[in-house]
């Protein structure tokens, strides 16, 4: 089948499909926790056969054949021919990394390579039933399921040797089941495609059916392409194919139903899920049914009732479609448009407060609110549960656990936290990098917990909440906890700090120095951690989201890291300053007093000027000479305000000319042409009319401060 | 804004719609006359207030608020490697649209929008700085004058790409 690939199509695939891999991950960890739950099999397996519908029908074979792969180890596992083993999880695992891989290359519109013949090789050798079987009546389902096997390999042995054909006689019902999801068809030519296979399958040699599939199909595809109604004939048919019994057909059968089914999942759509009931039902039964023996009917039988009841409670409640799909850019927009009426706001309730109207100010207060709601609800468009990042831990932490031999459940609180989308995807990696940390340093070998009178299995706990107009996250272990003094010392070792810092640091402050650059307590560079990279990034990518983190620590009892990030990136609260003639904001967040300027509370310390804040020195910058080169010929060392700001557990001042006062702004990026200067997080429009920079302190400061501050 | 916003797109030419013409927008620059294409020509401003960048490139001469919008201007000046001048009365900043960006370059005044057929347009001689040299299209006579037809999207991009190279 050679298509030209359909952007639409192609894009709807990949949604469809990147939504399913990303539930795969989560639904394979537990799955190896409740390894008896069948609902749990049958809906992974699906998932691998939708994915496989999708990439067939856009001929993506080496996806194809890894789906494929994955698919059938699943159907010996829901037909009981194989016990669920941590070996087998790997292996599929495996498999689900490459058919992420080979999904991001299709993603990226490149050529993907092929699975690693092993994994093909090792994925085959897993969907054969293995010899152990519960049960007394073991040899004789292990028998019917070999023959089973034997049918179903046979029909697929012009995969191995052709590379597509094997693979047609699924793609093709997919196909047609894929063109209704796209084309939104009505109900009738939804229920053709299992009855037009389990005839021929029926009849004939299971594997000489393709052609005869695929000219009927074809037929049906034309008709749906022209928007002819097909006729309602088809729909009759499938009530007569099930009367041959064919194990292998009615297998073949069962999981285009539950294609199907998971279609009406989807889709929501009402017409095909009334007539699934109808066909799926006589059709498994009597498949199963005149086969020989009832033991080895029964494997047959179960799975085939499975998918009854899923589609049965469906047609009740016919679910209108109550969700659209957006794009990201159009919300962008509207949130920009939205962000634009707030300043209007603001300049209107700005230019009240000199009239004194008091219709006018009723109207602008009328305007206040509704802009306030209208912002609010925009926001929510927005908002994600951080599910979505969460989801992803339990495979982290189980693959690390497996490799670094430890014992670890993963306990996730609050996963329907909601927040802003680019944080949810910003938030991402540096979560990864301090569970990673928790699993690697936090939490001890089993021995040595039990030694220490705990559990072999530890505990890491990921929690979100929202507290006010933040959000804050949690990672704890009940691991070994920080040695205040260790880390001292090795910063000391490090040349990090020096003797006489490490004797006057708070514990807390000794817990932050994980964040530096370049310091790793480990010893020894595994692939799992100990480049001291990772904690230095996650700071700074929390800072950059003008975010905070806080370590606790207790020693035996384990570690707690707090971060609290905003609600949304796209609205900042600052303070307004004036340096120069120009205006500067600064995050809020991160301002934590202003002081009139003293000279004589001010004195020069290793060269750096400093000021004493409630017997603390802390360095003392003025923004003048930074941000107004060359034209503050009024400047005045002794005049202005001093805005402290903390960074992590250091403060900083800075001398600013005048304070404006504080105001919620919206980012606008710089141009690409600006993206990158030192300092410069943004521009803001001020109510005023006028344009403000937005300063990005970490940055302003290791670009201009002369001495590296230590943070 | 209150300034007199003169939007050039929405001019239509009178042109055959069988005939290749193009509308070039020209501008003065230290006594030289310079084209860009109509269609890359969002509007026209006067000059206001422009925010410096601390930090920026040189030839960026800052930002400007363009009804919501946060708009780069460039100093074309500097870009061409000219020297820079006083901001007069008829200093305008072009708003453009090149390589996916909206842009102001600063020029000293905007003339008028002229009609030029592909045919006259001749490639470009070795002339101007060899800064400038490297964003023009073309050249074209017009009743005996020289105008240079400026590549916006080189102007934009091949310089970033020149920077990116350096570090």
């Amino acid at each position: 089948m050679s298509f030209d690939l359909d952007e639409d199509i192609l894009q709807d695939f990949l949604i469809e499909a990147g939504e399913i891999l990303e539930l795969l991950s989560g639904q394979l960890v537990e799955l190896e926790n409740d390894p008896d739950n069948r609902d749990l099999l049958n809906a992974i397996f699906r998932g691998f056969h939708t994915v496989k519908g999708g990439a067939g029908f856009l001929s993506l074979g080496h996806l194809i054949d890894t789906c494929h792969g994955a698919e059938n180890v699943f159907d010996t596992l829901r037909n009981g021919g194989r016990e669920l083993s941590s070996e087998l999880m790997d292996v599929i695992l495996q498999a689900l990394d490459t058919i992420n891989e080979q999904f991001a290359a299709v993603q990226a519109r490149e050529e993907m390579q092929p699975a690693d013949p092993e994994l093909l090789a090792a994925l085959t050798i897993l969907s054969e039933p293995g010899t152990h079987m519960p049960g007394d009546s073991g040899a004789e389902v292990t028998q019917a399921d070999e023959a089973e096997e034997v049918a179903e390999s046979e029909a697929e042995k012009p995969t191995a040797i052709s590379g597509e054909g094997g693979v047609d006689d699924i793609t093709d019902e997919e196909f047609e089941s894929l063109l209704d999801e796209l084309h939104g068809v009505g109900g009738e030519t939804a229920s053709t495609p299992p009855a037009a296979a389990a005839t021929p399958a029926a009849e004939q040699a299971a594997g000489s059916d393709n052609d005869e599939m695929s000219d009927e199909e074809f037929e049906a595809l034309l008709d749906e392409l022209q928007g002819v109604k097909p006729p309602a004939q088809p729909a009759q048919e499938p009530p007569a194919a099930p009367a041959t019994p064919a194990a292998a057909a009615a297998d073949g059968e069962m999981s285009d139903e539950e294609f199907e089914a998971l279609l009406d999942e989807l889709h929501g759509s009402q017409a095909p899920s009334s007539v699934q009931p109808a066909t799926s039902e006589p059709t498994a039964k009597p498949a199963a049914k005149p086969e020989p023996k009832p033991a080895a009917a029964k494997p047959a039988a179960k799975p085939a009732a499975k998918p009854e009841p899923k589609p049965a409670p469906r047609p009740v409640a016919p679910p209108a479609e109550t969700t659209v799909r957006v794009d990201t850019r159009r919300l962008d927009d509207i949130m920009n448009m939205v962000g634009e009426l707030v300043l209007v706001r603001n300049r209107l309730l700005l230019l009240n407060s000199n009239f004194n109207d008091e219709e006018l100010g009723k109207a602008i207060s009328n305007l206040d609110v509704v802009t306030g709601d209208l912002q609010g609800s925009v926001m929510k468009t927005r908002m994600q549960p951080i599910k979505k990042v969460f989801g992803r831990f339990p495979r982290v932490v189980r693959d690390m656990a497996r490799t670094l031999n430890k014992e670890i459940t993963l306990e996730l609180i609050g996963e329907d936290t909601d927040l802003d989308k680019n944080l949810v995807e910003a938030l991402a990696d540096p979560l990864v990098h301090l569970v990673r940390n928790s699993v690697d340093h936090g939490i001890e070998m089993p021995d040595e917990r039990v030694k220490a009178g705990k559990p072999r299995m530890g505990v890491v706990t990921l929690a979100a909440s929202q507290e006010g107009d933040h959000i804050l996250l949690s990672i704890e272990d009940d691991g070994a906890g920080m040695d205040a003094e260790k880390l001292k010392g090795i910063a000391i070792k490090r040349g990090i700090l020096d003797v006489d810092a490490a004797a006057r640091m708070t514990d807390e402050e000794a817990y932050n120095l994980i964040f530096a650059a370049g310091f790793s307590t480990k010893e020894v560079i595994s692939d799992v951690s100990g480049r001291g990279v990772g904690m230095d990034v996650v700071k700074t990518k929390i800072n950059q989201l003008n975010g905070s983190v806080r370590i606790d620590s207790e020693m035996g009892r384990g570690t707690r890291l707090e971060i609290k990030v905003p609600l949304t990136l796209a609205i900042l609260p600052t303070l307004m300053v004036r340096v120069g003639k120009q205006a500067f904001a600064l995050p809020l967040a991160t301002v934590n007093e202003i002081i009139n300027l003293d000279l004589k509370l001010t004195n020069t310390v290793d060269g750096q000027l400093s000021m004493i804040v409630r017997d603390k020195a802390i360095p003392l910058f003025y923004l003048n000479l930074w941000l107004n080169k060359g034209n503050n010929p009024n400047f005045k060392r002794d005049e202005g305000h001093v805005v402290v700001v903390t960074l992590g557990t250091q403060q900083v001042g800075f001398v600013v000319d005048a304070l404006v006062g504080q105001e919620e702004v919206v980012i606008k990026p710089l141009d690409r042409m600006l993206q990158g200067t030192p300092g410069m997080a943004g521009a803001t429009i001020t109510s005023d009319g006028g344009i403000a920079l937005i300063l990005d302190i970490p940055s302003l400061l290791k670009r201009y401060a002369k001495r590296s501050i230590k943070h | 804004m209150s300034q007199t916003n003169r939007s050039l797109k929405s001019k239509t030419a009178v042109a055959d719609s069988d005939d290749p013409v193009l509308q070039w927008v020209t501008f003065q620059l230290d006594e030289e006359t310079y084209g860009i294409n109509v269609m890359q020509v969002q509007e026209v401003l006067r000059h206001s207030e422009i925010a410096p960048v601390p930090g920026a490139p040189d030839y960026v001469l800052g930002i400007i608020n363009l009804r919501g919008n946060v708009v780069t201007v460039i100093d074309t000046r500097t870009r061409f490697g000219l020297p820079s001048s006083e901001v007069n009365d008829n200093t305008r900043v072009v708003i453009i649209e090149a390589d996916q960006q909206v842009i102001g370059i600063l020029v000293d005044s905007v003339a008028e929008v002229v009609y030029l057929r592909s045919s006259e347009i001749d490639s470009a001689p070795n002339i101007g700085t060899e800064e400038s040299a490297r964003f023009i299209q073309g050249v074209s006579n017009r009743d005996g004058e020289l105008l240079i037809l400026v590549d916006l999207n080189k102007m934009l991009t091949e310089e970033e790409w020149g920077e990116v190279a350096q570090i």
